[in-house]
């Protein structure tokens, strides 16, 4: 009898302190390890009430926004880590998890017959020949994949994880359509510039694991069929083979599935060759660092590992500050479509964040949704525009001693008539710059290609395709806000839920639905 | 709403104990007779908290459910009241029940039958309440006990009310036949050794569940559901073996749960599992798998068809005909039925007799492999998927493995082995250590197996709340009946 009392004394009593902390204590509304906004309480309506929507919505945000939810998060991956059998050293243990093909490998709709034709005629042009990368800057290291088909390479402090890719050659045709026709559309008096640029899993995947089949697709053959494909006025940038050089330096980010600054520079330099502009040194820069860096790969990965291996964000702000930045900041209503426009004005390009913040990557320009210019000291007639994703966000920072006005648009949040837009401000320059994911994506392309005829300043964008997952899937990721050091609250999407959720339209099973998990 | 669902556990729990606590002092406070004190607010708070957690989850069905028990217990008194007629009041209640489940479970799978027979029929839409399995089969169960005279009808609608729609046991069973508890609806205790054991079967349910089965409904759906389209050899294997475990231990963790919490109420549901992977023969299994299932078809269609004594095939195939479609609407599961009706019958003539003589690890690992083949049938209810996964487990496949199959085994290795451990009847044995080695001295005895129990607890609450935040989908598999 006693022992019974006992015993529900003290169970009961952490059950108490549980359910004190679940009922009463504040609840979060941001998860820093997921990136992604929690679940509000929802709204009650009589209808929702009756149809059982009002109800579960209710559970999942009891569920979603529990107080310490972090906390409990990285406890529930210790222990799904502690199921593995734990492998010793030499042992070369692999487990992997497809999570099927990114892009299509038909020819997607939303192509007319005309682009399809001029796709197709342009690959007999010459191939611009992109020689072999440097792939072995992994080999040797052991790898394991995590639950969620992100591939973890290395141990202890140096850990590096990496997103798969599994798109073909042929994914990348509406790309080119469209880049070949914003060459039509914007006139032989502007010189137009793709960059495409490769993630790290191109370089970063041990020799292991590019044995194993069905794990590594090489991204050169999508790269190579891209830029031979592409009309030849316009001007195809290298950046694999600028990246492929410098493989033994830290150009791209561990923690994150973005590539680091440093990266970015080396491919900003190769830009400038092809565009016939000066890029300084990098010593001719000054270095900034973020230390204790962890990115989107520890959400995406729910791997404990990836925490444990935090890095140092370092990027490079020109020494020269006289160059003037005036942002239009667009607003956005909780779909990403740009419902307004506010009015320009100054700020800095690069935003503060504090040691151990997990938006580093936001220091360029804080957010997606505006349109950044910079007007520099340089004269030299050429005024550049880049039509980018997050991807494009590192480059600008080292071209502001290049051009005499940058430019900076984000083909999601870009509300006007792109042609216009480039006659109005005299560009010269016009640069492509998107990761391989988004120049494999119909759906980008059809999008971008939709800035060249959309009229001015209508903010309807064409509507996205992607549908909310089903109730019984992970919660839709949402945008993250986050107080920069400077007082201004920026609104990022995650830019890889983004980008993988224009592949969704076409590609069934794709590298979103891994982000999702 | 479920069980392993932080909402459930940590403001519905809380706010039911609370209130059945005040209503049992409530009780205490206002009956005549002490050692019989009334129940009636103990049970309005049961009731009124059982129909909330229904209608949480349907919120315009629970009127469905409240009309069913309505017309159950006007059949059950018309049977008491009119002796002559009681076998059609009999008859009326039952056809009333089966029309109401046949309509919300069945009708789109007979309009979807008849329609690829070639005759146009329109395929109704309708969606399925939740628990109507469990609830129409308790409703016959009352029907029937009573008309048998093995328990009286209910006086008070709200006691059948009650019976019925107890939230322990409405969405996932186990089916409690009325004649169980029909004492224990007015007259119960609970001491502190019952809330004691029954708080501690709660947890070892919620741990099955959650640190379990939904660790291993990953890995089926990885290989069953999403790799479907390259399923390899040993993906299958392995695919279907995750599904063995989650199935088992989703729904053997949800009657533990239930068990656990009527229990605390001072209702002593029958067991509904044994350890059903340590079975011999495939006969040996449905003896110890969903008890209560295979009991009321025992009880209340082959014995009252005849048996073993008339028509004894007959019976056997009707009894698995409808145990398969009970778990679905769908033929795989008719399929699934009769598979094992068939090896039942083919045992009877052929294990059974010379069972002594046969190693007993030989009949474990036939039986384990019919049963694993089973869950394969019964899996998919999409013939073409179904085809597509049996070709790949007989090796019809483009690769024998892939290293897809080798990450599921290693990187859960110490999951396979607690499951392997749990199928076990390692309680028992573990219980038994203590007493053995130290015969009489009970009291110590009685403090390790509080520690331990006090240590197993604590974990299972820990890590299940924690594996609970940021988990999303947790619907029991069982709910879908």
């Amino acid at each position: 009898m006693k022992r019974a009392y006992i015993f529900l004394t003290l169970i009961g009593g952490l059950f108490l302190g549980l359910a004190i902390i679940f009922m009463f204590f504040p609840r979060p509304s941001f998860s820093e390890v997921e990136r992604r906004e929690l679940k509000e309480f929802p709204e009650f309506s009589f209808s929702r009430l009756f149809d059982g929507s009002f109800t579960s919505d209710v559970s999942s945000w009891f569920s979603d926004s529990q107080p310490f939810r972090d906390d409990f998060m990285t406890l529930s991956m210790t222990i799904k880590k502690g199921m593995a059998l734990q492998r010793g050293e030499g042992d070369d243990q692999f487990v992997f998890h497809q999570t099927g093909d990114v892009g299509a490998d038909l020819m997607p709709g939303g192509m007319d017959e005309a682009d399809k034709k001029a796709a197709y005629a342009l690959r007999e042009q010459a191939d611009r020949e992109i020689p072999e990368g440097d792939i072995s800057a992994a080999d040797g290291e052991e790898s394991k994949m995590s639950k969620s088909g992100i591939l973890i390479v290395g141990s202890g402090d140096k850990v590096r994880a990496l997103m798969n890719f599994g798109g073909s050659p042929a994914s990348g045709n509406p790309y080119v359509a469209m880049v070949n026709a914003y060459h039509q559309a914007l006139g032989p008096r502007v010189k137009v510039y793709s960059m495409v640029v490769p993630i790290a899993m191109e370089f970063y995947c041990p020799e292991e694991a590019r044995k194993r089949p069905g794990l590594y697709k090489s991204q050169l053959p999508t790269i190579k069929h891209i830029y031979s494909s592409l009309s030849p006025e316009v001007h195809a940038v290298n950046a694999y083979t600028a990246l492929s050089d410098h493989v033994h330096e830290d150009i791209y980010l561990r923690t994150d599935h973005h590539w680091a600054p440093l990266g970015a520079y080396y491919a900003a330099c190769e830009f400038a060759r092809v565009a016939g502009v000066h890029v300084p040194q990098l010593s001719e820069f000054d270095e900034n660092v973020i230390h204790r860096f962890i990115g989107s790969m520890y959400g995406y990965s729910k791997d404990i590992s990836v925490k444990n291996a935090p890095e140092d964000f370092v990027y490079h702000t020109p020494k020269d500050k006289s160059y003037t930045t005036t942002f239009t900041v667009m607003d956005v209503d909780k779909d990403f479509r740009v419902v307004g426009e506010g009015r320009p004005f100054k700020t800095q390009f690069f935003k503060k964040f504090k040691d151990g913040s997990g938006n580093a990557y936001l220091t360029f320009m804080g957010s997606d949704f505006l349109i950044a210019k910079v007007e520099t000291g340089v004269k030299n007639g050429r005024k550049l525009a880049i039509l980018k994703d997050s991807y494009g966000n590192a480059v600008p920072g080292y071209l502001f001693g290049s051009f005499e006005e940058v430019h900076v648009l984000d083909f999601r949040y870009f509300p006007h008539n792109i042609v216009d837009y480039c006659r109005r401000n005299g560009i010269t320059d016009f640069l492509f710059v998107n990761n391989i994911f988004n120049a494999c994506s119909s759906g980008v392309a059809a999008r971008s290609k939709a800035l060249l005829t959309r009229k001015d300043s209508s903010f309807s964008l064409p509507a996205k395709k992607n549908e909310a997952p089903a109730a019984t899937e992970a919660p839709v990721e949402d945008t993250q806000a986050e107080e920069a050091e400077d007082g201004q609250t920026s609104v990022v999407a995650t830019e890889a839920e983004e980008e993988e959720e224009e592949e969704e339209d076409d590609d069934g099973k794709s590298v979103g639905e891994m982000a999702k998990k | 709403m479920v069980f392993s669902d932080l909402f459930f556990l940590f403001v519905f729990l809380p706010a039911f104990i609370l209130l059945y606590r005040l209503g049992g002092w409530l009780d205490d406070r206002h009956s005549p007779d002490q050692l019989n004190p009334s129940h009636c607010w103990r049970n309005a708070v049961l009731v009124v908290f059982s129909l909330l957690f229904y209608a949480w989850g349907e919120p315009v069905y629970v009127l469905l459910m409240i009309v069913t028990v309505l017309l159950n217990y006007l059949s059950a008194l018309w049977m008491v009241r009119s002796v002559s007629t009681r076998k059609i009041a009999l008859v009326t209640g039952l056809v009333m029940n089966l029309l109401i489940l046949g309509s919300f479970k069945y009708l789109g799978f007979f309009a979807r039958t008849l329609d690829s027979l070639g005759l146009e029929v329109p395929v109704p839409e309708i969606s399925l309440p939740i628990g109507i399995s469990f609830y129409i089969f308790q409703s016959v169960s009352y029907l029937v006990d009573v008309y048998r005279s093995d328990a009286p009808a209910q006086r008070r609608y709200a006691d059948l009310l009650l019976y019925i729609s107890m939230f322990p046991q409405l969405i996932a069973g186990p089916i409690v036949r009325y004649d169980t508890i029909a004492r224990e609806i007015n007259s119960r205790n609970a001491s502190a050794e019952d809330i004691y054991d029954g708080v501690f079967r709660f947890l070892i349910g919620l741990g099955k569940k959650v640190i379990l089965a939904n660790q291993f409904s990953e890995i089926s759906d990885r290989f069953l559901v999403d790799g479907l389209g390259s399923l390899s050899t040993g993906g299958a294997w392995v695919g279907i073996l995750a599904f063995t475990f989650q199935i088992y231990f989703d729904f053997s963790g949800y009657s533990d749960m239930a068990i656990g919490i009527g229990r605390c109420l001072g209702f002593h549901f029958k067991e509904n599992f044994n350890h059903p992977y340590c079975c011999d023969t495939i006969t040996d299994f449905w003896r110890r798998w969903h008890m209560s299932l295979g009991s009321f078809f025992r009880d209340y269609v082959y014995i009252p068809l005849g048996g073993n004594r008339r028509r004894q095939w007959f019976n056997i195939l009707v009894v698995w005909f409808l145990t398969g479609m009970w778990h679905g609407a769908s033929w795989n599961f008719i399929i699934w039925g009769l598979y094992f009706g068939l090896i039942i019958m083919v045992e009877k003539f052929t294990i059974i007799p010379w069972k002594d003589r046969i190693p007993r690890p030989l009949l474990h690992v036939y039986a384990l492999l019919i049963v694993v083949l089973g869950w394969g049938i019964f899996y998919f209810d999409d013939m073409g998927a179904l085809a597509t996964f049996f070709q790949a487990i007989f090796g019809a496949s483009d690769h024998p493995t892939d290293f897809t199959v080798e990450g599921a085994l290693f990187d859960n290795f110490w999951l396979w082995i607690t499951a392997i451990l749990f199928c076990m009847p390692v309680r028992r044995w573990v219980s038994s250590v203590p007493e053995r080695l130290m015969p009489g001295h009970m009291g110590i005895v009685g403090n390790i197996t509080l520690l331990s129990r006090l240590v197993v607890a604590t974990v299972i609450l820990v890590i299940s709340v924690a594996l609970l935040i940021g988990a999303t989908n947790n619907a029991f598999l069982y709910t879908r009946f």
